[in-house]
């Protein structure tokens, strides 16, 4: 039990407290702490105010660059990791008693393989036991926006991308192949491949994206031009008629007649991110849960 | 507004928009012009406009002479931070070269004499709720050596331009910088070009340095025409790419305009997106010219 000092014997210790304390030691900064735990830097020196009171001593001095841990901030830092452990616990044991579950709404970007889509959606069932995954799949700028306004958990896009303020976990790179008239696999630099044009969806289903490959493009092929196509079985027909060359991180789409080649140095990665809203997760530790998840992408 | 986000998303920036008709401040353009930015660079405008204000009141003489040595000066990519050898220049001079090269050793330097304390006040008498000048660029680059455990400061900035790797936690945050919204920065050009905050003398040398503006790749591409005038100040950090300033028209009418922006590309060079900026500044002077 806390011994409280009388003057603020109206304060219940909360989760809140707690999740100030730990972020604040792990940070080190009361700008870091506050966008950790979700908040702006006033809410959180407040909460660490009231902790203080509430137990009688410092927590935490004021450097000058930032924050260090006092005696008594070290010897209860342990007991505050505890005490959130056992909340995440007892929050995921409700959720899994609970029939119906929370709702995940994935989005996936169309660049995304096939099977490295399913991969995340049945890790995203793995990290919240009992919870209902939707899936859909749109393009980057229209995902993007859908997470925004709440419509979406979370979703995987391309990379780079104009992301609004939403938190995005680490980028995720993927191989790719280009897929070209003719049988036969291989491997062949970017500028060995013949004068057909690369198959490229519409750019302003992720304007930044798309012009890093076309500008990566230019500089390792400065001929052989672009065809816009709507999506990769589009591509993989023309690529099938002789037409174009497309490039995809999709290790399984083949079709006869067309060959499949390597590029050497993997000039043109398929850059894949996750990106959720700070205030609407289910996820009660996010940043962890969504390395767990970019993990499942490959 | 969705004319300017358009424009935005189309380049693959997140942009913050404020534009005002210097005589007719009602007739504005606005997009997220309350969102507190860090500024870059563009902290160097009211650097200037609070060193401009302490030589009216006598405190600064601006003739008054500062070496620069190498050994200690803030390094950068233009201006005085370029030089092998110490540098002697008066105030006013280091302030030419500050805002018109965006000269990191000449910035420190002068926010070295006016002082962060001195420069909040200031700022605050000036009416500029949200705009911060936490530090200067020295300290801005170890805070960044910081953030990514990097000792080096180009090497800290390498990874700030790496599409493969990820921008670590912070670094854009205008609660870690010098920050300010696209209204203030208006709000303080207006109160530039109209005399409200300076002497005529100081008036007409901070146009005249923000006319000097060598940087044209942003707000000035959007007016390619020699009678337009363009007068500004940008700002740029890692995808931070930013400008504020007046256009002003041959027949007189001039517009305070304050554009920041966000890449999603980490590149150094993004010539699309610093057009963007000249874009959208252009339709914004359109707009309000027809009001």
């Amino acid at each position: 039990m806390l011994q409280l000092s009388p003057q603020v014997s109206g304060i219940m210790l909360t989760e809140r407290h707690l999740q100030i304390f730990v972020a604040l030691a792990e940070e080190q900064h009361f700008g870091d702490a506050a966008r950790v735990v979700g908040i702006t830097q006033p809410p959180l020196s407040q909460g660490l105010r009231r902790l203080e009171a509430l137990i009688g001593a410092k927590l935490f001095e004021r450097g000058s660059g930032g924050v260090e841990l006092t005696a008594a901030g070290a010897a209860l830092l342990p007991f505050a990791r505890r005490a959130l452990g056992s909340i995440d616990e007892f929050r995921q044991a409700a959720v899994a008693r609970d029939g119906e579950g929370p709702e995940i709404r994935l989005g996936l970007a169309p660049e995304v393989p096939p099977a490295a889509g399913a991969a995340i959606a049945a890790a995203c069932g793995t990290a919240l036991p009992g919870s209902r995954v939707t899936v859909v799949s749109g393009p980057t700028s229209s995902l993007v926006s859908q997470v925004s306004a709440g419509r979406l958990t979370l979703a995987v896009v391309l990379h780079p991308a104009v992301l609004d303020g939403l938190e995005a976990g680490p980028v995720r790179l993927l191989p790719t192949w280009a897929l070209v008239p003719g049988d036969g696999d291989g491997e062949s630099a970017l500028s060995d491949l013949g004068g057909l044009p690369i198959a490229v969806r519409p750019r302003a289903e992720a304007p930044a994206a798309r012009d890093l490959f076309l500008d990566t493009l230019a500089l390792h092929r400065p001929d052989g031009g672009t065809v816009v196509v709507t999506d990769d079985r589009a591509a993989l027909a023309m690529a099938a008629a002789g037409q174009a060359i497309l490039v995809t991180a999709d290790p399984l789409l083949a079709a006869p007649g067309v060959g499949r080649r390597r590029l050497t140095g993997d000039p043109l990665p398929t850059r894949l991110r996750l990106v959720w809203s700070r205030t609407r997760t289910p996820f009660a530790r996010p940043a962890d849960v969504m390395g767990q998840l970019t993990e499942a992408l490959s | 507004m969705n004319a300017f986000r358009a424009v935005f998303d189309d380049a693959g920036v997140r942009g913050w928009l404020h534009a005002v008709a210097i005589d007719r401040p009602d007739a504005t353009i606005e997009l997220d012009s309350d969102a507190v930015v860090p500024m870059a660079s563009v902290y160097k405008l009211p650097l200037l406009t609070a060193f401009c204000r302490l030589v009216d009141d006598g405190v600064l003489d601006p003739r008054e002479r500062l070496t620069l040595d190498p050994a200690s000066r803030t390094a950068g990519p233009t201006g005085v931070s370029l030089l092998a050898d110490p540098v002697t220049m008066s105030l006013r001079d280091l302030a030419v070269s500050m805002m018109t090269v965006s000269d990191n050793a000449a910035a420190d330097a002068l926010l070295n004499v006016v002082g962060l304390q001195r420069l909040a006040a200031l700022l605050e008498s000036f009416g500029l709720q949200r705009t911060w000048v936490r530090r200067g660029t020295a300290d801005n680059l170890r805070d960044l050596q910081r953030r990514t455990g990097l000792d080096n400061a180009d090497d800290a900035l390498a990874l700030l331009a790496d599409n493969d790797r990820t921008t670590p936690d912070g670094v854009y945050e205008a609660a870690n910088a010098s920050a300010s919204s696209t209204r203030d920065m208006t709000l303080l050009l207006r109160q530039l070009w109209t005399g409200a905050l300076l002497s005529d003398a100081q008036t007409a040398f901070v146009k005249a340095t923000m006319h000097r503006q060598l940087f044209q790749h942003r707000l000035a591409s959007g007016f390619p025409h020699d009678t337009i005038g363009v007068a500004g100040k940008t700002g740029t950090f890692g995808s931070l790419r930013h400008e504020v300033g007046v256009v002003t028209m041959p027949g007189g009418d001039a517009y305070a305009i304050a554009i920041f922006t966000l890449t999603a590309r980490a590149d150094f060079r993004q010539p699309r997106a610093d057009a963007t900026i000249g874009a959208a500044a252009q339709l914004a002077v359109n707009r309000l010219r027809r009001r």
